[in-house]
């Protein structure tokens, strides 16, 4: 054997040495690791990927942002957040709305307008004063303008887009959120004038569960008593009250990040405002159909004030007694200013909590 | 297209007829003319004049009750109006680029906000009252209406266009406002300017009687 | 001598309408921005709650015509026809409106929040409305009575003399009649000379007190001036004059206006406007006098009244006529007890019978309906006896009183310190 072959011979097994420790060396620490488990040996990687993650819950960082939130690098929680408004609030919310517009229009299909049964007898009651009657109509228009343009925001993509296109519902999402944003904190002024102006009369009692017991006398010949407010009326004015507190506390939240909330109080304030919204909406939907279209009679409440005496005496009749007895049945428009007006006029029942002021 | 239309031409065309329209009505008050009063006055009416200007701001003694709707929702209106039409900062940009050449502080954001909430409260409110307040439904007149109609759609498109992302909706305002200020001389808006002549005549012929008004 | 316009001219009032339209109108229809405060001041609304009354909607004829002729859509609207104009119909409505249903008080004046004077409009509007003949009757007698005979009640200088005559004899001093050079030249209402002839009395007492020369002309006693009332300055002008010439013939220093509201208007503030020129002679209503008296020391009582006592104030003397404290001075000294209806002074509610309203008898049940107003003021305060300063008020108050059987008197200011003047303690020399 001759010296060069030695040589080659050691170089050879010198290389494959070599390049054997190069590939079993670095496996070592896995090797390590697969018999002591997990963390004995400190992976840099893994755990700097682990806490941007956050797997074992939110942490937060150290950062030089001096915000809230700021040192927490991904929001474990949006994910969440993000499943429950794609999976739960859009379809469900969705089904239910179309679901209470579809029974609406069946309930219309099979009963029709409910009707005067007695005509129109041409004597007024007055029902609801200038202030009761502007304070609605602010709520109502504040409600219209923040539940479209909160559907614009919810189902928007659904149903805009394929309309309008990108562009055009882009723009539209853009003002929606605007307009949604500026008119939302007017919102709770509206709540609370409607509670003052409205809450009088509005306490539940034994007349109401009877009148729920007997549909509220919706359906043909089968006729509820009721007072100044019907059970269905209480039971609007009472979701007025905790959907409305619950849809400006969310909403106000929402609006105004400036008080230290961080994203996990939005994303529940965000849930209880998708959630509250939807039932209010759905809700409304009633309140609107059988205050308009729905009944004769209903809707001059609202804007004349007064009703006819036969309207009054069909849906209740408890309260036209008391104004009969009062002597404000066949009085003249403006009657109930009239009667906030003199002190030595007054009665129980006719709901405004203006009517026993008396200007100074 | 649009838009250059709205900012361009159309933008001098109305500011040109709001400004000589408004120009010409008040002209138009002061053509009439008012005789001299030859009564020996108690004092001099000049000092009623801007002591009315002022003092109507507010209520006569005893009648905040009677006012205190117009007052409250009068004030919502036109002070977030104020604030909304001379220091939101989109407007203060352009009245510093295209009007004045000068601009000062805008109000911050949540200033904006309050101010907008306000106007359109107290717009939405004082309107109300008028389509529901049988004193104030008999003596309206489409005018009083419409005033309040554009008034609230510029103010509507203004805040649609607040992100200022969309040309199209900064277009759409300029379009109303632009409508709004064609339609100001012609209009009950003319109140704007001459509530200080109404103030300062009765002021200083009370004045002369020697009734504070 | 002017005549009272009795035959219906609806282009007449149309035109006059137009004249009366200066830069004050002008101004004023172009700030109305329709708020209806007005309403609340005025108490034809507070009280029946109707919104026909008001105030600026009973100057619509007027805001129309101006719309028509200063305005852009209302020059347009009237050449298109589509405006209408101001109608027979609308005159016979507003004549309603205008006469029956506002006193001039002048309080939604103090409250518009621009500052319209609508006390002034409805005054100028007046001016169409008598000239077009769509005046009430009523006021139209008195009118003519005030022009024919010389007093609105048609009382005469017979009638007069035979009050002083009763004076003279109550007190044993002549009264001065046409006296030249005097201090001062005193001048009734008709209503004063008929029903409150303890006026003329308190007068004689007061300044015999003071020491000051004072006379009565025959040829102008009447301080009322119905001219003004119906809105005719033609007349207006007729009826001052005499006033304004009997009391320069006599050379007096100072006019006293008595205790009547639209008289001092009339004398102290239109007179200049309607002659052309400031009168020889200065005009004082009765109350600044006798504050001055007092001021000044000539005017003694020697007793006071603990009785709960109020005041009422008559508008045109108060809020549109600038009198405002010598009142309440005076008050103060004969009164121990001297309380203030709520919204007294500038501010207070008229009586409801004033700018001509009680000249028409068919206002008679809208009158006692807004004199609920009173009513209520008057029982926040509940006094013994309630004073005032106007004969026209006097009597209103009264017929109010008595529908509502409140068991009140009602007396004049100067005669109730005619009460407590002191005796025989006087400066007359």
């Amino acid at each position: 054997m001759n010296k060069n072959a030695k040589k080659r011979t050691v170089m050879r097994r010198v290389l494959v040495l070599i390049l054997s420790l190069v590939i079993i060396l670095p496996l070592i620490p896995y090797a390590v690791a697969l018999v002591d488990g997990p963390g004995a040996v400190p992976n840099p990687g893994a755990q700097l990927w682990n806490e941007v993650r956050q797997r074992d819950g939110a942490s937060a960082g150290v950062s030089q942002v001096q915000a809230v939130d700021g040192s927490v690098f991904i929001n474990p929680y949006g994910e969440r957040w993000r499943q429950f408004r794609m999976q739960q609030l859009v379809p469900i919310g969705g089904w239910l709305l179309v679901g209470v517009t579809a029974f609406i229009a069946l309930f219309r299909l099979i009963r029709g307008k409910v009707p005067l049964e007695g005509g129109r007898s041409g004597k007024l009651v007055p029902r609801f004063s200038v202030n009761q009657r502007v304070v609605h109509w602010f709520a109502g228009t504040i409600f219209v303008i923040e539940a479209v343009t909160g559907l614009v925001l919810l189902y928007g993509r659904f149903v805009l887009i394929p309309l309008l296109g990108p562009e055009g519902f882009s723009a539209t999402a853009a003002a929606s959120k605007e307009i949604h944003n500026l008119f939302g904190p007017i919102f709770p002024l509206a709540v609370v004038l409607m509670i003052l102006l409205f809450l009088r009369g509005n306490s539940p009692n034994m007349v109401d569960v009877k009148w729920f017991a007997k549909a509220g006398g919706l359906l043909k010949g089968m006729p509820a008593s009721s007072g100044y407010y019907n059970g269905g009326q209480k039971s609007w004015f009472w979701m007025v009250v905790v959907f409305g507190i619950a849809i400006s506390g969310s909403g106000l939240v929402l609006n105004f990040p400036v008080f230290g909330q961080g994203r996990e109080i939005m994303e529940w304030a965000h849930v209880v405002h998708g959630v509250v919204a939807i039932l209010f909406i759905t809700a409304s939907l009633g309140h609107i159909y059988i205050g308009t279209i729905g009944m004769e009679g209903a809707i001059e409440a609202m804007t004349q004030g007064y009703v006819d005496a036969n309207w009054a005496k069909e849906h209740h009749d408890l309260w036209f007694a008391e104004m009969e007895k009062a002597g404000m049945v066949g009085v003249a428009p403006n009657a109930l200013e009239e009667v906030k007006r003199h002190d030595d006029i007054d009665f129980k029942g006719f709901g405004s909590p203006g009517a026993k002021q008396k200007e100074g | 297209m649009f838009l250059e239309f709205v900012e361009g031409p159309l933008w001098y065309i109305a500011l040109t007829i709001f400004v000589v329209g408004v120009v010409l009505r008040l002209l138009d008050v002061f053509r009439s003319g008012v005789r001299t009063d030859l009564a020996p006055p108690r004092r001099e009416g000049l000092g009623g004049a801007l002591r009315t200007l002022v003092t109507r701001s507010w209520t006569a003694p005893g009648f905040t009750r009677g006012a205190a709707f117009h007052l409250v929702a009068g004030y919502m209106f036109h002070l977030g109006l104020f604030v909304l039409l001379f220091f939101a900062a989109p407007h203060v940009l352009f009245i510093e680029e295209r009007l004045l050449g000068f601009g000062w502080t805008p109000v911050p954001y949540w200033a904006f906000i309050l101010a907008a909430n306000f106007a359109f409260a107290g717009l939405i409110l004082v309107w109300l009252r008028r389509v529901m307040h049988p004193v104030m439904r008999r003596i309206s007149t489409l005018d009083d209406h419409l005033a309040v109609i554009l008034t609230f759609i510029a103010m509507f498109t203004g805040c649609m266009a607040l992100f200022q992302h969309h040309d199209s909706l900064r277009a759409i305002h300029m379009l109303t406002v632009e409508v709004l200020m064609i339609y100001f001389p012609f209009s009950r808006l003319m109140h704007a300017f001459t509530f200080a002549i109404s103030r300062s005549y009765t002021g200083a012929a009370m004045a002369r009687k020697g009734i504070n008004a | 001598m002017p005549e009272v316009v009795t035959e219906h001219n609806v282009e007449r009032g149309k035109e006059v309408l137009k004249s009366q339209i200066d830069a004050k109108i002008a101004s004023y229809f172009s700030s109305c921005v329709h708020c209806g405060l007005c309403a609340e001041a005025c108490l034809f609304y507070t009280e029946t709650g109707d919104p026909r009354y008001t105030p600026i909607y009973k100057v619509e004829p007027m805001r129309r015509v101006w719309q028509q002729e200063n305005t852009f859509w209302g020059k347009l609207g009237k050449g298109l026809g589509i405006l209408k104009e101001v109608t027979e119909q609308d005159f016979a409505e507003w004549q309603e409106m205008l006469y029956e249903s506002c006193t001039l008080c002048g309080r939604c004046s103090m409250v518009c929040p621009v500052g319209n004077d609508i006390a002034y409009m409805i005054r100028k509007s007046r001016e169409a409305f008598a000239a077009a003949g769509y005046t009430p009757e009523g006021l139209q007698g008195a009118t003519r009575r005030a022009l024919e005979i010389g007093s609105p009640m048609g009382i005469t200088l017979h009638t007069l003399e035979a009050q002083i005559k009763h004076v003279e004899k109550a007190t044993g001093w002549e009264m001065p009649m046409d006296q030249q050079g005097a201090d001062y030249m005193v001048l009734f209402s008709s209503m004063e000379v008929v029903n409150f002839p303890e006026y003329i009395e308190a007068i004689a007492r007061i300044f015999h007190q003071a020491g000051r020369t004072w006379t009565i002309s025959s040829k102008a006693f009447e301080a009322t001036n119905s001219g003004i009332q119906i809105g005719d300055s033609g007349i207006a002008r007729e009826l001052v004059s005499r006033v304004v010439n009997a009391a320069e013939e006599l050379g007096v220093k100072y006019v006293i206006s008595p205790e009547c509201g639209h008289a001092f208007m009339a004398i102290r503030w239109d007179a200049p406007n309607l002659i052309g020129r400031k009168p020889n002679f200065d005009v004082v209503h009765i109350l600044e006098v006798l504050d001055q008296f007092r001021a000044e020391g000539r005017l003694k009582v020697d007793s006071t009244t603990d009785e709960r006592l109020t005041f009422h104030d008559p508008c045109q003397i108060v809020r549109r006529g600038g009198v405002v404290e010598p009142q309440r001075n005076l008050m103060h000294m004969v009164a121990t007890n001297f309380v203030e209806m709520p919204d007294a002074g500038v501010m207070n509610w008229c009586c409801g019978g004033g700018g001509g309203v009680s000249a028409q008898e068919e206002t008679e049940e809208l009158r006692l309906k807004v004199f609920e107003r009173k009513k209520r003021q008057l029982n926040a305060v509940k006094p013994d006896r309630l004073v005032t300063a106007c004969a026209n008020c006097r009597i209103i108050l009264e017929e109010g009183l008595e529908h509502n059987e409140m068991d009140l008197e009602v007396i004049g200011l100067t005669e109730l310190l005619a009460e407590h003047l002191a005796e025989g303690d006087t400066a007359a020399k």
